[in-house]
């Protein structure tokens, strides 16, 4: 159950020692949190570890949060910088996902989704998997922006660039996303032939 | 601007002004190639608004509070030293030293401050050769080595959190 608290309230409550109220912001923000982290590790038991390293950090950083930019906004370019610091300690290839073996890779993943093809083609499906083969900034811009509630001057603040930038990027990214999307489809579409 | 793609976006995120507004909405009217492009366009944007989020384990909650538990428990008691005790200790010792320069003043025999330091209370020195003996030199030799090893002890553990 969500707590009835705004993020401000429960805040003020876990810098009075109450453990319980940051409980709560976890709960409310950890779906959205780790998802940003799978956008950059690619499998979920890194994302894991990103996500719960970050929700660490802010909890150690609380008392520094000085409420000028939402919460969601200050915890999310803690997601973004961890995410950036375990992609540089594991030299992670962060190049696109186009070649032959991160494909099959990625068939890999999804549990052999050539076998559930029947179940599982949905467009929301093909979406994320084609979300999957952004590169990282990409994709979390994209996150960020649909299902963040962001607004381009707040996820400037999280990627520490400019809002105009971010217009820029944003663009970018949507435009390579539907070109995977299409190829995706197509490549579908053929071997169903 | 430049693409009809890029302005379309740009209508469909709601960043232009009221003027480009009103022109591309006439261009989507109008302009079969603007209508299409937006339609699907509309489309994308409807389909990346309904992407999922997913779903982390079922204890990530727990294991973060624990984490977080563990942490708040392993943290050094000097964390939870009241500050008043240090300005507490802190002013012993300036008092302490405060006193001694008084009486190490008073009791000096330089002829230029026995004659222009005048100081009501008759204070003497006290006799420090019957205080320091062997056993009390050995327990200050003592506690300085414990001392000394407690804040290495402190250093290395410092070091140690700091490379983890």
């Amino acid at each position: 159950m969500q707590s009835k608290f705004s993020d401000i309230e429960l805040i003020e409550q876990t810098l009075q020692g109450n453990q319980a109220a940051y409980a709560d912001l976890v709960k409310r923000h950890q779906r959205f949190v780790f998802t940003l982290a799978m956008r950059f590790t690619k499998t979920r038991e890194d994302a894991e570890e990103v996500a719960q390293d970050s929700f660490i950090k802010a909890y150690r950083s609380l008392h520094n949060f000085q409420g000028q930019s939402k919460f969601s906004t200050w915890l999310y370019s803690i997601v973004y910088t961890t995410s950036m610091t375990f992609l540089r300690k594991h030299r992670l290839d962060t190049s696109s996902i186009d070649d032959e073996n991160n494909h099959l890779q990625l068939e890999n993943q999804s549990g052999g989704f050539k076998n559930d093809m029947a179940e599982n083609k949905s467009r929301s499906f093909y979406v994320n998997q084609a979300i999957e083969q952004l590169l990282p900034d990409d994709a979390m811009i994209i996150t960020l922006f649909y299902k963040g509630e962001q607004s381009l001057e707040e996820i400037a603040i999280t990627l520490g660039i400019e809002p105009n930038n971010v217009k820029v990027k944003l663009f970018r990214a949507r435009q390579r996303l539907k070109e995977k999307l299409e190829r995706n489809l197509k490549h579908e579409v053929s071997e169903l032939i | 601007m430049n693409s009809i793609e890029e302005k379309l976006w740009n209508y469909l995120d709601g960043n232009c002004s009221p003027e480009e507004h009103e022109t591309i909405s006439r261009l989507i009217a109008t302009d079969e190639t603007y209508q299409r492009k937006y339609q699907e366009l509309l489309a994308f944007n409807q389909e990346l608004e309904n992407m999922e989020l997913d779903a982390p384990p079922m204890a990530f909650t727990y294991n973060v509070m624990e984490t977080i538990r563990t942490e708040e428990a392993s943290k050094p008691l000097k964390a939870g030293i009241d500050h008043r005790i240090i300005k507490a200790i802190a002013a012993f010792f300036i008092g302490t030293i405060a006193v001694l320069l008084v009486i190490a003043l008073a009791n000096s025999h330089t002829n230029d401050v026995h004659e222009t330091v005048q100081i009501p209370v008759k204070v003497q020195i006290p006799a420090l050769k019957n205080y320091i003996s062997g056993p009390v030199l050995k327990g200050f030799l003592f506690f300085d080595v414990v001392l000394a090893l407690f804040l290495f002890d402190g250093y290395l553990r410092k070091k140690h959190t700091l490379a983890s």
